[in-house]
């Protein structure tokens, strides 16, 4: 059973996200349902949920990094999944940024050619538009010192930058967040959340994040959807109403 | 004494005795011979063993030039039989031979063997400058007699230009046998014995005539083990049992 | 008296380049794939590395000689025969060398996080671009110590090449082929020498191989 939350006029305009995703993951005897739906009409929705819930796993869905996913993944009017279409695109056509709760930044490539990864394919240069747009970004994100660093001389507020501005170079129609902070340690956590609130309000990508701390949710988030054990078990339009945390969840795949 | 030990040494008195007792009983000889007598000899050793119980003949086969080196180095060999005189000669010069031992024994004829699959036969040496034989194998003139004898006979024909760039070598009369039986190359110098040996894949063509007759001296290497049992080898190649055999291979009296 | 030399350089850098090229593409391949067999497919891309050179040799003179498998066709329909060629000698020194390129590959790519080519898909990249603007660059450590040693196997590769390439002066007689004839036909000075010049290139190509490895840190 998956319970939604619809905005009192579904139709028009699409909502910013829509998705519905089942999948099956198998590791040695272990076995994890994934069938998670919902809908949201807010620029940033939080995901929560315990340590193995499926969150994770349903950013890789909409990210299209899952194979075997059954379903269907709406942002605004784009369709990136729709088994009873025969459509799934490959996460390289979906337009979706991620950060990844590591930054997985590539580690033998500066900050700025981390950022024209995405704009730059192999054998050609990258647009004009594109590289302004990069300029852009490292004034933004306060990286223009930083331009010619490696990943492992930066820190971590400043990784983070760096990751969140690599994934949004590419002008990507969703922003995939995944347990932003939780790879800093505890007192630079607080700082940094404001510093991702204040980042977040200018981008104007839709956005969503994944995390387990109640405290991200009111500092970052405008709805909240609520997963355990592979399903959505509740959603809400109101931040500051934010359901506990506390459901155990089991044969998981951590 | 744990068990373990106990059968540790049980193991080890059980080696020493094999050991031990492989080497007090038998009578053991090392013959070195050319390859072209592998055949001959296996069957004359094992006549030699029944004719003298308690004798064990261990035989090594290959060109006569790497034999000599092996001597030369120390190889613990008994008898020496190689396929030309000139071999013999040079370990004559090093003194590696025990004096007054050395013998003819037999004698043989070079030949020009083709595949048995080949369409033409060449009826004179001069054929082999003709188009159809791309490949003609020979043994390495410096350390394989047939290899020499070949080089002689070519250059006495006047061929020695035109076939110049045609030789595939062998490291042995064996070898040289072999690339003709498979068919991987389109003529080859063996001798007359060992073209007997593979009389379903190859086929004479003609016999080679030499400047110097084909004859193959046997000789009692200096140092070795046993003298009176490498001498009573040497009398049996030469005498009607070993003859007799070795005519049943093709030899001739020397 | 160089002639072994130049034959010998020319045949193991064209097997490096050869096994090379298999090696990294096979690592790849087998470090991102899981499929029923693989430790079978891997076990037999290991063979030759433990194989006896001779077992080697007769295997690919079964395939590739006069009337081999592969042979008799290359014959018939191109002309080629491999066999007493020192293109020969490439094919067999390559299949020396190829286990050592696969396992420096594939050990090297299956020790890059996968989470940097997960974040490249999202960043539009497909596959082969995944492989060239990071695999490649960030496993190249593991994958050219494998091409130095692959270099090195090939350089002293012997015994496969005998059977197949034979023993032809200044066509097919490389440096350690040389060595054996000249200790067979008892020319100490002329072994000595060839060892001597084998040793100092091999020993050259270690010094060096090593300096690069050092200065990428």
């Amino acid at each position: 059973m998956s319970d939604v939350v619809r905005a009192p006029s579904a139709i028009d305009p699409p909502p910013v996200l829509d998705l519905h995703v089942r999948a099956t993951l198998a590791s040695g005897e272990r076995h994890f349902a994934l069938d998670a739906a919902f809908v949201s009409q807010a620029a940033r929705t939080a995901l929560v949920g315990a340590s193995g819930s499926g969150k994770s796993t349903v950013l890789m869905a909409i990210a299209g990094l899952l194979p075997g996913v059954r379903g269907h993944v709406r942002i605004g009017a784009r369709t990136l999944l729709d088994s009873a279409a025969g459509l799934d695109l490959p996460a390289r056509e979906r337009g979706v940024g991620v950060v990844f709760q590591d930054y997985a930044l590539f580690p033998h490539l500066t900050v700025l050619r981390n950022l024209e990864f995405g704009v730059r394919r192999l054998g050609h240069r990258a647009a004009p538009a594109d590289l302004a747009h990069i300029e852009a970004l490292l004034d933004r994100f306060d990286l223009r010192a930083l331009r010619d660093a490696l990943p492992r001389h930066l820190s971590g507020g400043q990784r983070q930058r760096v990751a969140l501005a690599r994934a949004l170079a590419p002008r990507p129609h969703l922003l995939l967040l995944d347990e932003p902070l939780s790879a800093l340690d505890i007192p630079l956590r607080a700082r940094l959340r404001i510093e991702l609130a204040e980042m977040l309000e200018r981008v104007r990508v839709p956005t969503l994040l994944i995390t387990h701390d109640p405290a991200d949710v009111e500092a970052l988030a405008q709805a909240v959807v609520r997963i355990d054990d592979g399903r959505v078990t509740g959603a809400t339009r109101d931040a500051a109403v934010c359901p506990g945390l506390s459901s155990p969840a089991s044969g998981s795949p951590g | 004494m744990t068990s373990w030990t106990r059968s540790l040494r049980h193991g080890a008195l059980a080696i020493a005795l094999l050991l031990g007792g492989t080497l007090a009983q038998a009578q053991e000889l090392v013959v070195s011979a050319a390859a072209s007598l592998t055949n001959a000899f296996r069957s004359i050793g094992a006549a030699f063993e029944k004719a003298r119980p308690g004798a064990r003949v261990t035989f090594n086969f290959a060109a006569s030039g790497p034999l000599l080196a092996q001597i030369r180095q120390g190889a613990p060999v008994d008898v020496f039989a190689s396929a030309d005189q000139d071999t013999m000669d040079r370990a004559a010069r090093e003194a590696l031979l025990a004096a007054g031992t050395r013998a003819d024994f037999a004698r043989n004829s070079l030949v020009l063997i083709v595949p048995a699959s080949a369409t033409r036969t060449p009826g004179a040496l001069a054929d082999l400058a003709g188009p159809g034989y791309a490949r003609i194998a020979t043994g390495t003139p410096a350390s394989v007699p047939a290899g020499r004898y070949a080089a002689q006979a070519v250059q006495q024909a006047g061929l020695g230009a035109a076939l110049a760039s045609r030789w595939i070598q062998g490291e042995s009369v064996r070898q040289v046998l072999n690339y003709v039986a498979r068919g991987e190359v389109d003529a080859g110098f063996v001798y007359r014995t060992d073209a007997l040996i593979e009389r379903d894949k190859t086929r004479i063509a003609l016999t080679v005539p030499t400047a110097t007759p084909v004859s193959y001296p046997i000789a009692r290497v200096a140092g070795g083990r046993d003298d009176a049992l490498a001498d009573a080898f040497i009398a049996f190649v030469r005498g009607a049992d070993g003859q007799r055999i070795l005519e049943g291979f093709g030899f001739s009296r020397p | 008296m160089l002639t072994p030399l130049w034959l010998t350089l020319k045949v193991a850098i064209l097997a490096t380049l050869l096994a090379g090229a298999a090696g990294i593409a096979l690592g790849w391949w087998m470090a991102h794939r899981r499929f029923a067999g693989q430790s079978l497919v891997d076990a037999l891309l290991m063979l030759p590395m433990v194989l006896p050179p001779t077992v080697l040799g007769y295997y690919l003179i079964v395939l590739i000689g006069r009337n081999g498998v592969l042979g008799r066709h290359l014959q018939a329909w191109f002309g080629i025969n491999l066999m007493f060629t020192w293109q020969g000698a490439v094919i067999a020194a390559s299949i020396v060398a190829l286990p050592l390129v696969y396992k420096g590959a594939r050990a090297a790519f299956e020790e890059v996080d996968g989470r940097f080519a997960q974040a490249a898909r999202t960043l539009g990249a497909g596959e082969f671009e995944i492989f060239v603007r990071i695999a490649l660059p960030l496993a190249v450590r593991g994958i050219a110590s494998g091409l130095m040693l692959a270099f090195a196997r090939a350089m002293g590769e012997f015994g496969a090449t005998l059977m197949i390439a034979g023993n032809l002066p200044g066509r097919t007689q490389t440096l350690s082929i040389a060595v054996y004839d000249a200790v067979q036909a008892g020319d100490d000075a002329q072994a000595l020498w060839l060892t001597a010049v084998i040793s100092a290139v091999c020993a050259t190509v270690l010094v060096i191989s090593g300096r690069l490895l050092r200065a990428r840190h």
